[in-house]
């Protein structure tokens, strides 16, 4: 039909315009698709991907994708105040501190690159951290030998549980800047925990305490149905 | 003579219709807010739900000279800044945060750099999320429950009230199949927990 004649008849207008928004709505879902399974293959296709670490395992943990930033993921913001942080160290352990931010930065100070994995399926590669490494903490307040866990005490009564030998990994840091920058806000500033080779809801955001335990026992995730343990090469996500 | 007023009979079918009217207004309710925030938070991995965040770096030129007062008055004015901060903390030698409430900065004296960074709830999203998870008063537990318990009303009620010709036995029975097995396969391929 001649477009100029359109408008005296209506009817087959609404019918010609209610077919170009369906056309447009359709192509434009496709396209959303479309981009998605792009970005699934782009990601599949790094070919940091393929690559091993020192210990031989496959850098990139099965099910996982690589960012290229952390992604902030939520969880009960804390108090980001500085001059407010006090990091209590403390359970089976001789000494028991607590420590303000200054004296936490006064501490020896660890620089590490690592890889960090969250189970919500994403990986960032070469995550640069500065803090104190957990190893150190626990000489300072001399860890009785019947400790057997790590849980990290946060805001809001978050926890989260780590073996102990985990715990004193060289990686495994109290950390305050990441990618060079003290933490921001979405990270759990003034300082986190970072336990790299396990999931990253182990790394508790807004640090408040560190206690050593004889007994385990399971954080916040942890009893809401997410493994105990956390390992993201065996893919141990859901308990 | 005139005739008795005839009270109403009591209808099962009348009362399953009420349930099911007056229920399910409240359960579209509260669908609304938890299905937009059960999207939000099932895609926290691709976005913040909850708060919208901002950094910029600033070079301010050089070092920043006084005390840490003063260093924190500069960077403000440098950067014109109105608000009062809550606390200025020198942290290490070459380390002053400017806290605000939603606002830190992060100020290298030595060089004059400030990393500038905060965030701002997205306000319904944020609290529809708190909810979703849970992670306010256990009270809202009982609300939850409840809802889940309207919507097996619903669900069982819906059933009686259209059951079709054949009842469960014909299509009715067939796509309430349908959706029990979604979740079954599901487990079954997924490798289950």
């Amino acid at each position: 039909m001649d477009p100029s004649k359109l408008h005296t008849h209506p009817e087959v207008a609404r019918i010609l315009e209610r077919r170009r928004f369906l056309k447009n709505a359709a192509a434009g879902t496709l396209l959303v698709a479309l981009g998605g399974g792009t970005y699934v293959v782009a990601a599949a296709d790094d070919p940091r991907a393929k690559t091993q670490r020192p210990d031989g395992r496959p850098r990139l943990p099965p099910g996982q994708r690589i960012i290229d930033a952390l992604k902030p993921m939520g969880g009960d913001p804390g108090d980001p105040s500085p001059a407010s942080f006090k990091l209590h160290v403390h359970g089976e352990v001789e000494n028991p501190v607590t420590l303000d931010f200054a004296k936490l930065l006064a501490l020896p100070q660890t620089d590490l690159t690592c890889d960090v994995h969250c189970v919500t399926g994403w990986s960032m590669f070469d995550a640069t951290w500065r803090g104190v490494q957990l190893a150190e903490l626990a000489k300072l307040v001399r860890v009785r030998s019947t400790a057997r866990y790590v849980i990290f005490e946060a805001a809001n009564s978050y926890t989260s549980n780590v073996r102990l030998s985990e715990a004193l990994a060289p990686g495994v840091l109290v950390a305050h800047q990441h990618g060079g920058k003290p933490l921001s806000r979405p990270h759990g500033p003034p300082a986190r925990a970072l336990v790299p080779d396990l999931y990253f809801w182990k790394s508790a955001k807004w640090l408040t305490g560190i206690r050593f335990s004889a007994r385990d026992r399971p954080g916040y995730w942890e009893t809401r149905g997410y493994h105990n343990h956390a390992d993201p090469w065996k893919e141990e996500r859901y308990g | 003579m005139a005739d008795k007023p005839r009270g109403r009979r009591f209808s099962w079918r009348g009362l399953v219709r009420v349930v099911h009217g007056d229920l399910g207004h409240v359960a579209v309710g509260l669908t609304f807010v938890y299905a937009l925030s059960g999207l939000a938070v099932n895609h926290i991995a691709d976005w913040d739900p909850n708060f919208r965040n901002h950094e910029e770096v600033h070079e301010l030129g050089g070092p920043l000279a006084g005390n840490d007062e003063g260093i924190a008055q500069t960077v403000l004015a440098r950067l014109a800044i109105r608000d009062t901060p809550q606390e200025v903390y020198r942290a290490a030698d070459d380390q002053l945060d400017v806290v605000f409430e939603r606002r830190t900065l992060h100020v290298t004296p030595s060089t004059g750099r400030v990393v500038d960074e905060g965030q701002e709830p997205r306000f319904l999203l944020r609290m529809a999320n708190w909810l979703h998870l849970n992670r306010g008063k256990k009270a809202w537990t009982y609300v939850a429950d409840t809802y889940a318990v309207g919507l097996l009303v619903l669900a069982v009620s819906g059933v009686l009230m259209l059951p079709g010709r054949r009842g469960l036995l014909g299509r009715g029975g067939l796509w309430l199949l349908v959706g029990v097995l979604v979740p079954v396969l599901y487990v079954h391929f997924s490798g289950g927990p």
